[in-house]
């Protein structure tokens, strides 16, 4: 009795000792692949900041309203948060790639999807993130066309592009990400939509003014000969 | 057109021709076929009879016009002048033309001529507009001579115009312009205007032309940069100034042109303007204003429904670019009948300091701010028609002066905007 | 990062590189008090007229006590100035009206002898004990450094002369009245960081040093350039750095372009030197009517540190040297420009600028402007911007040191002294006499020699480029045309040079610059801009233009 537990103690022991003998290796492969991975992940970091601040990224997006867009929700200048972003998905990617060196069953193909879902996720968010902007940025560009051109209702009309261009952004965000499959359909309800989407933005851009003149000419109110601006601004 | 450059080699070999000169007028065109020729007529007459000794050159930069536009200015080269006995020429009288990239915008046009004007060493240079179908050869004259005389670097011009004609002028860029920059000029965005070789220059040694905000307004640009640059600046008197028909009167292009650039221009130059306090004259030759009074057939309730319009559906941009208070009272006095209501001086003076701190810290996409003010200048313009619908020349100038020291005194509370957080 | 400030001072302290230079030997420029001899408070009076000229430095030639048995150059007291030419007040009144004109001041300073005159030298030959003995070089034979060329071939036998006092003899490298310091001797260094010492604690802003190749002797050698003169130019220069810094030193080494880029050390010997080849090889392209020589002499120049410049002339004071140049090449030039064998002088020829030119206006003009648009820092001999002439009848290279002309009337300006008493008779005859020729009518004038030189001083002084910037020949096929790009930063200047005689027509291959517009820079009119064909300019006889490349 003894004897047996004394045996499948020191059995146990040694495979607790080979397991660990055979663990450790990986452990310590797994830790210097992490260690490694914050470097690089630092050292790419550094350079998306330097680029994007090369590039004068900031003023850009503060330019396009972006930046408000940002302190709004409290988060830090665009360049900050992208090269942050840059910083934690390539380091994430590599503490996945040393989990993976640990050998434990189940968890491998489980990482592995989610390389294969990275640079979709990344999609995703560069869509979503440019669709909000320019959901918010062409509302308001409409709005005050809208508005100067005395238009009837332009709240209306502006929440309607800025709903439009949401929905649109979230689908394809969707279907970039992969999930939820049905949303395409949802998409192709929504090309009515995007058309709609297509003539607020080049009314709202490409054209403002010949779209302010055009629309002025179409609804404005007939009693031409009492505009105001018989006087000149300058 | 060569890579990288803005001068066509055919202008090129024109300036060639014409070598250095002392006078150059420049007449940037787009599509003023019907105006062009008349007004490079009555610049010829001037430059010849004020300016015979002088090595003098005409040069038109054309946007791309479809109705003759150059043709005609090129037709009125020296030759044409011989059958008409009573003018002497001493020199040979240049006039070129050129077209330039860039479509109808102003700053191109400008940024040509200059460059022009630097190449050729014009230590004398005149921008005349074309539609300016009163232009006078004694205008030519008024705004040169105290450039070539006086050395003189920005020559702005004073029209006498109708009490109601500029109020974008009168009620926004002239009192801030003051209040800002301390120097008292009428027309910072003048559409005729002499200006020295040596201020040209600077201006183009600056690189602004890449700004979006000097494309649209490079007339502000380039008077804002003259007084922070402490160039010498005088003023001219000319005359009416006819309003070419169907004037081009968009406001927002307006506010682009002017507002924008003054906006703009703060970015680079509040630590220089937060320092000075008192404003002053700019030397004046002639009168100092005139204006006419005959009656004018204003739809002012028109410019009230926008204004109220505006306030209401403005508000979620509005609310980031105002602070609470301002806002409320805007909202305020919108809801007061037509008849009561006055958008006071002081709200007025408050709203665009507010604006202009704003477009600072861009809340929201600049060019938005600029174009968001349009209905409150509606408001503040209907106020003073009706404020000034039976005043004399002397009341509307005392009013507008009130208004010019209520933008003085309020520059505190500007800087105050700027460097807090909302 | 270097700060602005900082930045701007490193700038200032380049000053040398900006410079034009102005040589003058405080003799011959202006007379102040009537006795017939240049002095310091003429030269001050005449501050003026250098200030109009445009240049902003002054080299002075030496003006120490001396015998004046080499003009100067065998000093007998270096804390002091000649009594012909005031008294130290005197100086330090120059010196405060040239800086307040924005001129700085260099001034000679002759490390290697004295002269036999010198009280140092007195002492040490007066036994063979005395404790200054070992400040001169002295040997009981004269066969040690038998290597050692001579190099006044015409006066000297040998580098030793013997000392009939101490019955030894001494070392001289020039004449035997200039006995050579001794620099293996400390004591010696010290004493001359002193005299340094002095005259920069009163303000000079750089010493042009005489003679520096010889400072020291090894046997078996040929006693030149020896890396312990090396040593010895070094240390000098790490005390100058430290204790007055943006002072320049000017070395005065007749050696070719290789021999002497050591005197530059690496940015850590000379600010400046001489590029003696240079100067013969204009004058023979000239004459050639063939860019080659110079061309040719600019390759073999080896890069400088950033920090050190080279010193372009003309003329200068001595003979136009034809050490650096081969005998082919000598007596070509000896054929050509000093067909009358009393214009030789050693291996140079005496003469001034204008007369070595025939007088020929278009040929001075092209040479300085050569002289102003090659990398490095102008040199005008006094007189040549108003084209005075020599006379080869004074002895030595006198000739080329007559007063200053600057009017019509007595004595041309010079002096109020007789003119029986001045220290060298004035230039008379009707083309150079200073009755035709003169600062003042030349001042009346805006095509005058002066007026132009005003003009093309101002216009170098406008491009930075050409004091810093690096330079790069074309080749146009025409060989008659030297042509060369100037670039610093985003500045770039082309110079095209017709040495010819004729008219000519020459292709340039500009396609690097295509898109660029040519402007003149003295007429500043445009030139059509540069295109994929290669760039055509015609040219008058011996033109020139400098043309500033511009995009718009």
């Amino acid at each position: 009795m003894w004897e047996r537990f004394v045996n499948e103690l020191s059995t146990t022991m040694q495979e607790i000792a080979g397991s660990i003998g055979q663990f450790l290796p990986r452990l310590m492969v797994m830790l210097l692949v992490v260690v490694i991975g914050w470097l690089i992940a630092y050292v790419l970091k550094s350079i998306v900041r330097s680029i994007l601040r090369f590039a004068k990224f900031d003023r850009i997006s503060q330019d396009a309203g972006a930046a408000q867009f940002l302190k709004n929700a409290a988060l830090p200048s665009s360049t900050e948060l992208l090269s942050r972003f840059v910083f934690w998905v390539a380091w994430v990617g590599f503490m996945l790639a040393g989990i993976n060196f640990l050998g434990i069953a189940g968890l491998e193909e489980q990482i592995s999807n989610f390389f294969v879902f990275l640079p979709r996720l990344f999609v995703a968010l560069f869509v979503l993130f440019f669709g909000l902007w320019a959901a918010s940025f062409f509302s308001r560009a409409v709005l005050l066309a809208a508005v100067n051109a005395d238009l009837p209702s332009p709240r209306l009309i502006s929440f309607t592009i800025q709903t439009l261009i949401i929905l649109f952004t979230i689908s394809m965000a969707c279907e970039a990400v992969g999930i939820a499959h049905r949303t395409v359909l949802v998409a192709f309800a929504l090309i009515l939509g995007a058309l709609m989407l297509g003539l607020a933005i080049a009314f709202g851009l490409g054209g403002q003014d010949l779209a302010r003149r055009y629309l002025e000419r179409r609804l404005q109110h007939p009693k031409k000969e009492e505009r105001e601006d018989e006087l000149s601004p300058l | 057109m060569p890579e990288g450059s803005i001068l066509t080699d055919d202008f090129l070999r024109e300036l060639m021709n014409v070598g250095e000169v002392d006078i150059l007028v420049g007449v940037p065109t787009f599509n003023d076929g019907k105006t062009v020729g008349q007004v490079v007529q009555a610049v010829r007459a001037g430059l010849l009879k004020y300016f015979p000794r002088q090595r003098t050159v005409i040069i038109n930069v054309d946007g791309g016009s479809r109705d003759g536009t150059q043709e005609i200015v090129r037709a009125a080269s020296i030759s044409d002048l011989r059958h008409v006995s009573n003018v002497n020429t001493l020199r040979t009288l240049h006039s070129i033309s050129t077209r330039y990239e860039g479509g109808t915008s102003p700053g191109s046009a400008l940024h040509t001529v200059f460059a022009a004007a630097d190449l050729l060493r014009a230590g004398n240079c005149a921008i005349v507009s074309p539609d300016s179908t009163s232009l006078e050869p004694e205008w030519i004259e008024r705004l040169l001579r105290p450039v070539v005389r006086d050395n003189v670097d920005l020559v702005t011009p004073i029209y006498r115009r109708h009490k109601f004609d500029g109020l974008l002028v009168s009620n926004l860029v002239y009192p801030m312009t003051r209040a800002l920059y301390c120097k008292r000029v009428r027309e910072p965005h003048p559409s005729e205007f002499a200006f020295s070789g040596r201020l040209a220059a600077h201006f183009l040694e600056q690189d602004l032309w890449e700004q979006e905000a000097c494309q649209m307004g490079a007339e502000t640009c380039l008077t804002l940069s003259a007084i922070n640059g402490g160039f010498r600046l005088a003023q001219s008197f000319l005359g009416s100034r006819a309003r070419p028909e169907q004037a081009p009167s968009d406001l927002i292009r307006a506010l682009r042109q002017t507002v924008g650039v003054l906006f703009w221009s703060l970015e680079a130059n509040v630590p220089s303007c937060s320092a000075a306090t008192e404003s002053e004259a700019v030397p004046t030759i002639g009168a100092e204003h005139e204006v006419t009074l005959e009656p004018l057939r204003i739809n002012r309730k028109r410019l009230h429904q926008m204004f109220v319009h505006g306030v209401a559906e403005l508000e979620p941009i509005l609310r980031s670019i105002l602070s609470e208070g301002t806002l409320a009272e805007l909202r305020q006095i919108a809801t007061v009948p037509e008849d009561d209501f006055r958008y006071s001086d002081e709200l007025w003076v408050r709203s665009v300091y507010e604006f202009a701190a704003s477009y600072h810290k861009a809340v929201i996409s600049r060019d938005h701010i600029v174009q968001a003010l349009a209905p409150l200048y509606r408001g503040k313009a209907y106020t003073f028609l009706g404020q000034n619908r039976d005043a004399s020349a002397n009341q509307v100038e005392a009013n507008v002066e009130q208004l010019c020291l209520t933008f003085e005194r309020a520059k505190p509370y500007l800087l105050e905007m700027w460097n807090g957080r909302k | 990062m270097a700060t602005p400030h900082a930045s701007l001072k490193l700038q200032e302290s380049l000053w040398y590189k900006d410079a034009v230079i102005y040589q003058v030997h405080v003799r011959t420029f202006y007379d102040s008090n009537g006795d017939g001899i240049g002095d310091f408070r003429g030269l001050a009076q005449k501050l003026d007229y250098l200030q109009e000229l445009g240049i902003n430095a002054i080299w002075l030639m030496p003006f120490f006590p001396s015998p004046l048995r080499d003009d100067g150059y065998d000093i007998a007291d270096y804390f002091s100035v000649h009594p012909s030419y005031g008294n130290l007040e005197d100086f330090k009144l120059f010196l405060d009206a040239a800086h307040q004109r924005g001129i700085r001041v260099i001034i000679e300073m002759v490390l290697n002898h004295t002269s036999d005159q010198h009280p140092w030298f007195q002492e040490s030959r007066s036994s063979r004990t005395n404790p200054k003995r070992d400040w001169y070089v002295w040997s009981e034979t004269d066969d040690r450094y038998r290597d050692t060329r001579i190099i006044f071939v015409d006066t000297e036998m040998s580098n030793w002369a013997w000392d009939p006092i101490s019955k030894e003899y001494y070392w001289h490298r020039f004449f035997s009245h200039q006995p050579d310091l001794n620099y293996d001797n400390p004591v010696v260094r010290e004493q001359m960081w002193g005299v340094m010492k002095f005259w920069l604690e009163m303000g000079v802003d750089g010493f042009r040093l005489d003679a520096v190749p010889y400072l020291l002797e090894r046997e078996g050698t040929n006693c030149e350039n020896l890396p312990e003169t090396h040593d010895v130019l070094k240390e000098i220069r790490a005390r100058l750095d430290k204790e007055y810094p943006g002072r320049v030193l000017l070395a005065e080494a007749n050696q070719w372009p290789a021999d002497l880029r050591p005197y530059f050390g690496n940015g850590d010997e000379f600010h400046m030197a001489f590029h003696f080849p240079l100067m013969p090889r204009m004058f023979m392209g000239l004459k050639l009517e063939d860019r080659k020589p110079i061309t040719e002499i600019l390759q073999q120049t080896p890069a400088i540190p950033e920090n050190c410049q080279w010193s372009l002339f003309l003329r200068n004071h001595d003979e136009l040297t034809l050490e650096m140049v081969t005998d082919m090449e000598r007596d070509y030039m000896y054929d050509e420009y000093a067909k009358d064998k009393s214009m030789r002088i050693n291996l140079g020829i005496r003469r001034r600028l204008a007369p070595l030119l025939d007088n020929d206006r278009r040929r001075i003009e092209l040479m300085n402007g050569m002289l102003m648009s090659m990398p490095g820092t102008p040199i005008i001999y006094y007189g040549d911007e108003i084209g005075m002439g020599d006379n080869v009848n004074l002895g030595d290279r006198n000739g080329v040191r007559t007063p200053m002309q600057w009017d019509g009337g007595w004595n041309g300006g010079f002096s109020a002294a007789d003119p029986e008493s001045l220290y060298s008779p004035l230039m008379l005859n009707p083309v150079y006499g200073f009755q035709a020729l003169n600062v003042q009518s030349q001042k009346r004038f805006d095509h005058s020699l002066l007026s132009w030189m005003k003009r093309i001083i101002r216009v170098r002084k406008s491009a930075p480029v050409f004091g810093r910037g690096t330079i790069e020949f074309l080749y146009p096929a025409n060989h008659r045309v030297l042509a060369y790009v100037r670039q610093l930063g985003k500045e770039t200047v082309l110079v095209v040079n017709n040495l010819s005689s004729a008219a000519q027509a020459v292709e340039l291959d500009l396609k690097r610059f295509k898109g660029n517009i040519l402007i003149e820079m003295f007429g500043k009119n445009i030139f059509p801009r540069i295109g994929d064909l290669p760039y055509l300019l015609t040219m008058g006889p011996y033109q020139f233009y400098w043309f500033r490349l511009r995009k718009i």
